[in-house]
């Protein structure tokens, strides 16, 4: 491989990982499971919240800023925030940029975050309230009664099952490994067992999507806290290499110069990431995909280069992403599907478990490398991802 | 008739860039922007032509004519103008004039659709100055 990337690689580390209990109701606002989430993150660093010099978030005028956490967190001035809109789409651009920051020396210790009351609160769904400001181009989507991510999300999907025949069994084995990997996962919101009758069993939400096609909706919080590698080995863990990331370009159904939905927007991430990141998908041991709907994990499979297009079945079929047996464990915590909907940040919670050795009946048996991703570019046009690598 | 306005989530919120589009189509228009450079057509609403970017940009009509690509049945009531009407199809349109625009639109045809199915846009008023594009079957429904 050509290294031509001028990505920082593996000059960053994350060394903190922090989250709140995922519920359907967190009895407080975003403002206290920001700071619960992020008080927890820095603590598991060995750090202090004195050491805090940067904060990253993001979300759709559902959680709180950074201005106002960094007051209550008692730093007096940020030296590096970002406080972006949308959704998952960016929750790896978060980490992406805060790498930046710290190795240009702009910050010393970033702490990303993502809180929210995604089902007491505001929800995505837009049945909740609404988030109070759209994108530009919702005006394209509400005509036609295309208002959520389900429903963009599920014209891809058909358009796939058009095109090579896939089927909503597929997308079934997709809802029920990830059903699998909850069981044991005392974080997991949903963990009784789920069978193909259960899934089939569920009802329409935007056919070709049933409601186990469809991630919960949470209230909860993750924290995440990165700093220099030099400074990562004398902390208490194993630290968490952000050995490449890449966010940016995607195509939305809204937006004219494509003509084939099939072609996975995780293509053009793919490439920029796995130079980032001087790996390609055979070195990945392990995947955490944003798994917002079951297909996405599908196009996901194909657009990072493991799978040719079209064929994720047969490997579904052949238990090749399960946990304890497969050649590609995937979604080892149960994933946005059946974990919880932290807006991906819960992925790279996971991740960092992993790789540390720390997943307890989680633990998968390789776990150096790491790839954990955000949204689909299909609803805004952005997507991001990450490879995390062991010292 | 039309509904209460405050709960239709579904009335699109136009701007200044935008809103000849959406004032065409409540006058039963289906217009867009055409280059008068390159010939390029361009939705959804720009500034700039996206073939070759330049600004002359005019507001033409295409024939309205194009064929299903996908689509999806919305089961869940995702807002309170649509609880009435759910279940609906929303489909995903290929226009004749070019292949790399696709624009999605209530399908309000009777006709089994399928991918291919022709079609032609239905624009539909819902406000003053706001009207919204439906896409109906080019063919009759079968005799039952």
């Amino acid at each position: 491989m050509t290294d031509t990337s001028r990505f920082p690689r593996s000059q960053v580390a994350i060394v903190g990982i922090g989250c709140t209990e995922f519920s359907r109701d967190s009895g407080v606002g975003v403002f206290t499971l920001a700071t619960k989430a992020a008080k927890a993150a820095v603590a598991d660093a060995g750090l202090r919240l004195g050491d805090v010099d940067g904060l990253c978030t993001f979300g759709v005028n559902d959680s709180i800023a950074p201005n106002i956490l960094a007051q209550a967190l008692g730093i007096k001035s940020l030296s590096f925030y970002v406080d972006q809109f949308y959704g998952g789409s960016v929750s790896l651009s978060m980490i992406g940029q805060a790498t930046l920051a710290l190795s240009a020396g702009v910050a010393d210790c970033v702490v990303c975050y993502r809180a929210l009351n995604g089902r007491s609160g505001v929800r995505v769904n837009g049945s909740g309230g609404g988030a109070g400001r759209l994108p530009w181009d919702m005006q394209f989507k509400v005509s036609a009664g295309y208002i959520a991510p389900s429903q963009e999300i599920a014209m891809a999907a058909r358009a796939h099952m058009l095109k090579y025949g896939t089927t909503n069994e597929d997308f079934g084995r997709i809802a029920i490994l990830s059903r699998a990997h909850a069981l044991d996962n005392e974080r997991a919101m949903m963990r009784t067992p789920m069978t193909m009758d259960d899934y089939l069993a569920s009802r329409w939400i935007v056919d070709p999507f049933r409601k186990f096609d469809c991630c919960l909706e949470t209230d909860g919080a993750v924290a995440i806290v990165l700093v220099r590698a030099d400074r990562a080995h004398d902390l208490p863990h194993r630290p968490v290499l952000v050995q490449g990331a890449a966010w940016g370009g995607g195509v939305t159904v809204v937006n004219n110069g494509h003509t084939d939905l099939t072609e996975s927007p995780a293509r053009p991430i793919a490439d920029r990431l796995y130079a980032a990141a001087g790996l390609g998908a055979s070195d990945i041991e392990l995947a955490e995909l944003y798994d917002c709907f079951t297909y996405n994990v599908l196009s996901q499979i194909e657009g990072y280069g493991f799978a040719e297009p079209g064929a994720v079945p047969a490997m579904l079929a052949s238990g090749a992403f399960d946990r304890a047996t497969g050649s590609l464990p995937l979604n080892t915590h149960g994933g946005l599907l059946s974990e919880g909907y932290i807006h991906g940040l819960n992925h790279v919670y996971e991740a960092v478990e992993q790789i540390r050795g720390d997943a307890g009946i989680r633990q998968v048996a390789r776990h150096d490398v790491a790839l954990v991703t955000g949204q689909l570019g299909y609803v805004s046009g952005y997507s991001s991802a990450a490879v995390l690598v062991g010292a | 008739m039309m509904a209460d306005v405050s709960e239709r989530r579904t009335i699109p919120v136009p701007d200044r860039d935008s809103a000849p589009y959406w004032a065409a189509l409540a006058n039963g228009q289906f217009l867009l922007q055409r280059c008068r450079d390159c010939g390029h057509w361009t939705w959804p609403a720009r500034p700039i032509c996206s073939g070759c970017h330049g600004d002359d940009l005019a507001w033409e009509a295409p024939s309205g004519a194009g064929e299903v690509y996908s689509w999806v049945i919305t089961h869940q009531p995702y807002a309170p103008d649509l609880a009435r009407i759910v279940p609906y199809t929303v489909a995903l349109v290929r226009l004749d004039e070019q292949n790399d625009i696709m624009i999605p639109g209530r399908f309000v045809s009777d006709v089994e659709i399928r991918q291919g199915l022709r079609v032609q846009a239905a624009p539909e008023r819902v406000a003053d100055d706001i009207g919204i594009l439906n896409w109906k079957a080019a063919e009759r429904p079968a005799a039952r």
